[in-house]
Order: C-alpha cells, then sequence, then structure tokens
C-alpha cells in the first residue's frame, strides 16, 4: 500500500485546507455580527412590514442602522474612509458586492426612515385631511422601496460570500437563499418578542408562517450541506468539520436544536393550545436569536481556502 | 504587453533568497512575505521527495482581487500587473477572502512590531518609512516589483532583461529559476518557456487565468537543472545581494563609515 508522509517546512496554510479568519477571529467577530444583525435586521423588518407592525419596523431599522453599520465601520482597517466604497466615489458596485451592499444598506436607511416618519404620522391622524392622500401615497412607495431595499440588504452578504471560489463551502448560489429565509424565520421569531411588548401582534399567525419557514429552512440547510459534500474535497471537508469537527457544537446546538428544532416545537404546540403562555414565547424568541447568531458564525467558521497543491496528500 | 513570470522548480534551490530580496526591495515589516516559498516533503515507498513552490501573487488576468474591491483600490494595470492603491484601500479584506492563492496580507500591527519589538527602529526601517511606506490598515501584496518595471520603460530598458527593469527575486535568484518578461512577445523568454515546456498555473480551473507559471519538478531529482554552484552558494548570494541593496540605500556604507 502506498504510504504518505508529509512535513510542512513553511506556509502549511497554502498546502493544507485552511479555514480563513479575517471574517471570524479576533477583529473578524465584528463582521459576524454585522451579517447576523444584516439578516436579523432583514427579517425582523419585512415581517413587520407585512404585518403592518410600526414598532417591528423601528426595531429592523435600528438593528440596521445602528448595530450592523457600525460593526461593519469598526471592523474596517481605516474605517475613515468607508465613503470611497459607495457610489458615486466608486464604481466598483459593478462587480463589487461589497460596494453593493454599502449602496443597498444607505439606501434602505433613507427610504425606511421617510417610512417610519411617514406610517407614524398616518397611525396617529397626524397629517391633515388636504395632505393625507399624498402622504399615503408617499408611505406606500418608502414602503415598496424600502423593502425592496432591505431584501437586497439582507441577502446581499450571502452574495458576497458565494462569490469568493476561493472557499469552495460558501461558492454555491444556495448560501444567499439560507441566509435570507433563516433570516426571515428570525424575523418572525423577533416579531413575536416585540408583541410580547407592545401588543397587537397575531401570534398564531405568526407561529403558522414560522412553522413553514423553519420546514423550509430546515430542508434547505440539509440540502445545501449534501450539495456542498459532493462539491468538492474542499467543501465535503468543511461539511465534516461543521457535522463532526471542532464547530459541530455550535451546529448541532446552536443551529439545529436552538435555531430550528425548539421554535418549531413551540410552534406546533400553538397548533393545539388556545393561547401561547408568554414564558414560551420568550424561549422561541431566544433560542431563534441564537439559532442566527450561531448559522453565520459555523458558516464563518467553516469558511476553509482550498490547498493551492491540491495534488498534496492532506486529507 | 502582459508581464508574467515562469518560475522552474527543476531549478529552485530552495535558497529563499527571492523571499530576501523582496523584502529588502519593499521594506517589508517583521511579520510579512510577499514572495513565499512552500516546501514540502513527501515520501512514497520510502522514497523521500522534496518539492518547492515559491508563490506569490499570481497577478491573475481575471483577478478576482479585483472585481471585489469596494472601492476600486486593486486595479489591474495596461500591463496586466494587478496593484494597490494604498490610500484607497479601506481594510474591508474581501480581497484577502477573495483570493485563491492567499497571497494578500492585511497589514495589521500584529504584523507590523518593528524589526526588534522594544527597541527603537533599526535604520533601513527608518528609510523605509520614507522610501516605501505601508499604511498599517490596509492590504498589501506583491506587484512584480512595478516601480522597477515603470522605472525601466521610462529609461527604454526591456524588464525582464535588464536588471534595473526585472524585480528583485529575478535579479537575485541565482539558480535562474525565475524569468520574467512580456507574455505578449513571442519571442521574449517567458513565452518561449511557456512555449517549449509546457509550464503549470496554479488552480487553473478557477478560471483566474494566473500570469505565474510553474515549469515542474522534483528538487534533487535527476531533473534537477541547477548549476550545482547555486544548491551551495546560494546563501553567500542571498547575503551578498542584501549587502549591495543595503549601500544603495545607505551610501555612507559604501564609504565604510
Amino acid at each position: 500500500m502506498e504510504k504518505h508522509r508529509q512535513w510542512i517546512t513553511t506556509h502549511e496554510w497554502m498546502v493544507k485546507p485552511t479555514a480563513q479568519t479575517e471574517w471570524v477571529d479576533g477583529q473578524g467577530l465584528l463582521i459576524w455580527l454585522a451579517e447576523v444583525f444584516s439578516a436579523l435586521g432583514m427579517g425582523l423588518y419585512l415581517v413587520a412590514l407585512f404585518l403592518n407592525n410600526w414598532w417591528g419596523q423601528v426595531a429592523g431599522w435600528f438593528i440596521i442602522v445602528g448595530l450592523k453599520l457600525p460593526f461593519h465601520f469598526f471592523y474596517l482597517g481605516r474605517p475613515w474612509r468607508f465613503w470611497r466604497a459607495i457610489p458615486p466615489f466608486t464604481s466598483a458596485w459593478k462587480t463589487s458586492w461589497l460596494a453593493r451592499g454599502m449602496f443597498f444598506t444607505i439606501m434602505y436607511s433613507g427610504f425606511a426612515l421617510v417610512q417610519l416618519i411617514t406610517t407614524y404620522q398616518l397611525e396617529h391622524h397626524l397629517v391633515g385631511a388636504s395632505s393625507l392622500g399624498a402622504v399615503t401615497a408617499l408611505d406606500w412607495v418608502m414602503r415598496l422601496f424600502a423593502g425592496f431595499f432591505m431584501f437586497l440588504t439582507g441577502i446581499y452578504c450571502g452574495f458576497a460570500m458565494s462569490y469568493c471560489k476561493s472557499v469552495p463551502f460558501w461558492n454555491t448560489g444556495m448560501l444567499p437563499i439560507v441566509f435570507v429565509i433563516m433570516g426571515l424565520a428570525d424575523g418572525l421569531g423577533l416579531v413575536m418578542g416585540i408583541g410580547l411588548i407592545t401588543g397587537g401582534v397575531d401570534f398564531h399567525a405568526i407561529e403558522a408562517a414560522s412553522r413553514i419557514f423553519l420546514l423550509i429552512n430546515a430542508m434547505l440547510i440539509a440540502t445545501y450541506l449534501i450539495n456542498a459534500s459532493y462539491q468538492s474535497i474542499t467543501a465535503e471537508y468543511s461539511v465534516k468539520q461543521l457535522i463532526v469537527g471542532r464547530v459541530a457544537v455550535g451546529f448541532w446546538l446552536g443551529v439545529v436544536i436552538l435555531g430550528i428544532v425548539v421554535p418549531a416545537v413551540i410552534s406546533i404546540i400553538s397548533l393545539y393550545a388556545a393561547e401561547l403562555s408568554p414564558p414560551l414565547l420568550v424561549i422561541a424568541v431566544i433560542s431563534h436569536t441564537i439559532g442566527a447568531f450561531s448559522l453565520k458564525y459555523c458558516v464563518l467558521k467553516v469558511g476553509i481556502y482550498r490547498p493551492i497543491l491540491s495534488r498534496v496528500p492532506v486529507y | 504587453m502582459k508581464y508574467g513570470m515562469v518560475i522552474d522548480l527543476t531549478k529552485c534551490s530552495r535558497c529563499h533568497a527571492c523571499v530576501a530580496a523582496c523584502r529588502v526591495e519593499h521594506f517589508l515589516p517583521l511579520r510579512v512575505t510577499w514572495v513565499k516559498l512552500i516546501a514540502y516533503e513527501t515520501e512514497d515507498a520510502g522514497v523521500v521527495d522534496v518539492s518547492t513552490f515559491p508563490v506569490r501573487c499570481n497577478q491573475c488576468k481575471e483577478a478576482p482581487c479585483v472585481d471585489v474591491c469596494p472601492t476600486g483600490a486593486t486595479q489591474q494595470r495596461p500591463d496586466g500587473i494587478v496593484q494597490i492603491e494604498a490610500k484607497k484601500c479601506i481594510g474591508c479584506r474581501y480581497c484577502v477572502i477573495a483570493c485563491p492563492y492567499q497571497n494578500r496580507t492585511f497589514l495589521s500591527k500584529e504584523l507590523d512590531p518593528g524589526y526588534f519589538p522594544g527597541h527603537p527602529k533599526t535604520r533601513f526601517e527608518e528609510k523605509g518609512k520614507k522610501l516605501y511606506p505601508h499604511q498599517r490598515g490596509t492590504t498589501m501584496k506583491c506587484n512584480f516589483c512595478m516601480e522597477r518595471i515603470d522605472y525601466g520603460t521610462a529609461h527604454n530598458l526591456k524588464p525582464g532583461i535588464d536588471r534595473d527593469a526585472t524585480p528583485a527575486c529575478v535579479n537575485t535568484c541565482q539558480a535562474r529559476a525565475l524569468t520574467f518578461g512580456d507574455l505578449d512577445d513571442p519571442r521574449s523568454n517567458v513565452s518561449k518557456l511557456i512555449r517549449e515546456r509546457k509550464p503549470l498555473q496554479l488552480q487553473r480551473e478557477l478560471g483566474t487565468d494566473p500570469s505565474v507559471y510553474y515549469i515542474d519538478g522534483i528538487i534533487g531529482g535527476k531533473d534537477n537543472k541547477a548549476p550545482i554552484e547555486s544548491q551551495t552558494g546560494s546563501h553567500i548570494q542571498h547575503l551578498s545581494s542584501v549587502e549591495a541593496r543595503a549601500k544603495e540605500i545607505f551610501p555612507e556604507l559604501k564609504q565604510g563609515k
């Protein structure tokens, strides 16, 4: 039997499958948090927009503007040059998902701010009869644009990662879809949390939607992992790291149990219960949120580069 | 005109002179190397083979780093060299992630502690700050010594032929394992080597079309074509090239001060 032995004398990261660290370790934790808040903010805002829940929209907007953007900003090596990544100061949006993402986020922030103001005015009857029609029309236009750019803000993170051929596990068109569906499922969870504080939320309707999203999400994640394990040796190695390797605890406990199973069980209980108890809803909200943090962490953590010299027997 | 490099692995004697020359040329911080030498050994049925791969930025013709850069700080020049304009770089590190060859480095404080941490900077470092300043918080990589190429072409010199217009690593390679030149010129040395030796490109299947080519081989085997003196005298060459460069930078050394 042919035996292989290998001694790496220098730069073993180039000949072994090595995990990326720039976006998950040390200062890279800020990117992880920013990505989580992108998904949570998108999910919450879009669900709240659909349910016409103003406080949910405010919370979603704050998550994007008050949490996601600052985390992105402080991650940069040269933060005060951030404007260089924003059109019209750059034309890189033609190819760069990061430049596109900056644009989407800023557009969303602006449109959503106007929409929050107009919706508040309309809900509290602060608009005179003469301008009611114009403000209502403006509100709808702003909802349309804010929702559109919010969706793009939520999905661009996935595209930014899936563009990287260097990391085969990310390099699939399924990644943005997984992030968006998980974000929407988590948004449903967060809206329940908002409803617990402000009221005016139909928990049964949200739980019904949550069941569907969680089912889709579970199937998507399973398909994603199966697909990745066929894609390349490095992607398969990433899947192994996720399922039985160094981030297996985070994946099974955070993503599967807390992110999917617990919320799913609670949503099934809601089928038979006349009224869901607040502690159960709180558990659902917390487990949804932990699931969102875990998913992004695990996916970033198993972002493993394909070795440069693939002929080296390393696995 | 597209500049490229052919690296003959059958000649590489693993001396690290290219690594040192690059450090001297660009005044690289302590923990940063633009040119790296991957060396590994494999054993098949009791026979140990040693291989080396000097790697640097591949100056890809379809460079992912250029596409992902959100500010346009990473650009491709008409001559194919992928360069970073440090003053435009925001330090997002997207290019570091996207480079399939892991040849980009984000210059953090940890990578630049000074050559002798806790002690005053050396004269070499002080000079480097003036002659070739690097910005912390930005990304850096090999640029095929584009300053030398620009200088040379401005003085009617031919990159790859005339030393003053040729990358420092190529100039310093004792074994003559590195060949530099114009890939678009069928008469250039690199084009001839590509035609005759059919070199490989790293991870060609990714569609990046690197401008760095490798003539494959195993050091110490029958196909080692490095001059025998280079295999023993590489360190002497390495030191003498550093000394020559030091004299260029510090004229007082020439006068023995």
